[in-house]
């Protein structure tokens, strides 16, 4: 079915029909492939580009990275507005049309269950950051414990003064790590609540977010449309909370819900 | 409430990888791309994110035109 040279690039799976033509797309002209009532929103791209050869050069290339996975994320936002999506994972591609109607005759029940499940609702991630050094710069300030140590530090020998010393940072850093538990899940727990469903996802390190302070939690949630204001309103009631006692907490979205739309036989993949 | 909305206007480009590479449906296509080396990608985004800001994004606002999205 493809030209020569052409791939196919599959977006997201819905099951109302759409006007692919009113969506924006810098490049690739867009269509949808029809199936037992599943619309696949996709794309033609470039043998070249998308090709084994082609992706193992273009992986390497941020520029290129950062506006294939823009476009990508764009264009399913942009289904995602008019309907239900299930938003796949960047570069699922396939060489015939008749290959990708393979797959939602094979995949056809669950995509549908998957988008019931999905009705009405919306993702939302929150990430929260944590700056060690305000944390604990407010951790000493009212802790008994701590001001007893201190004090005994003041009047004692400095032999002895040294392993008080020891046993205040001590005493600091578990503090610090209870403090960073105890907002990281209380936060997810009274969002979950307010959830269909919620995920918890592996924390990013600093090379990667370019932040000062650390990732403490990075999460995702299933919301009901109207629930959305409520959570919302949660969030502000943690910023309040913990924000300007050394927690940064950033919450995003609607977004695509990657998060949710697992396949069963993909169980691996939602870990 | 709105400070909350308004943050949520302006997404990095970590927002958009951590879940469009990460995240989302895996199926066997013909061919999928293995993006098992995600951090090698998101170690070479610090040296992108050094250089580019962040990806306006158009959000929550579905039946305005995507024209606006900033560019």
């Amino acid at each position: 079915m493809t030209e020569n040279g052409q791939l196919i690039y599959l977006y997201c799976v819905t099951d109302s029909e759409l006007k692919v033509n009113q969506i924006e797309c810098s490049e690739n002209n867009l269509y949808s492939i029809c199936h037992n009532g599943l619309y696949a929103v996709v794309g033609k791209v470039d043998q070249q580009e998308f090709g084994e050869e082609g992706l193992k050069r273009n992986m390497a290339d941020m520029e290129w990275i950062k506006a294939k996975v823009s476009m990508h994320e764009k264009i399913i936002e942009q289904v995602m507005a008019g309907t239900d999506v299930i938003p796949f994972k960047f570069g699922t591609l396939f060489n015939t049309d008749a290959s990708l109607k393979a797959l939602l005759e094979q995949y056809g029940q669950e995509f549908k269950t998957i988008l019931r499940k999905l009705a009405y609702k919306q993702e939302w991630g929150l990430k929260i950051y944590c700056n060690q050094q305000k944390l604990k710069a407010n951790l000493g300030n009212d802790d008994s414990e701590i001001l007893k140590i201190e004090d005994e530090i003041k009047s004692t020998s400095v032999g002895k003064s040294y392993f008080l010393k020891k046993k205040k940072d001590e005493l600091i850093e578990k503090m610090l790590n209870e403090k960073i538990n105890e907002c990281g899940q209380e936060s997810f727990e009274l969002l979950e609540e307010l959830s269909f469903d919620a995920r918890i996802n592996r924390l990013l390190p600093k090379e990667v977010t370019e932040r000062e302070d650390d990732m403490v939690l990075n999460s995702a949630f299933l919301i009901d449309k109207d629930e959305v204001d409520d959570f919302k309103n949660m969030i502000n009631t943690l910023k309040m909370r913990y924000e300007g006692k050394g927690f940064y907490i950033d919450c995003t979205g609607p977004w695509p819900p990657y998060n949710f739309c697992g396949l069963s036989s993909e169980k691996r993949h939602n870990e | 409430m709105n400070s909350v909305v308004a943050k949520s206007k302006e997404v990095t480009l970590l927002e958009i990888l951590d879940r469009v590479l990460d995240k989302g449906v895996v199926i066997s296509g013909d061919m999928v791309i293995s993006v098992a080396d995600v951090d090698l990608i998101y170690l070479g985004l610090k040296v992108l994110l050094s250089s580019v800001e962040t990806v306006e994004k158009l959000r929550g606002s579905p039946f305005t035109s995507p024209v606006q999205e900033a560019r």
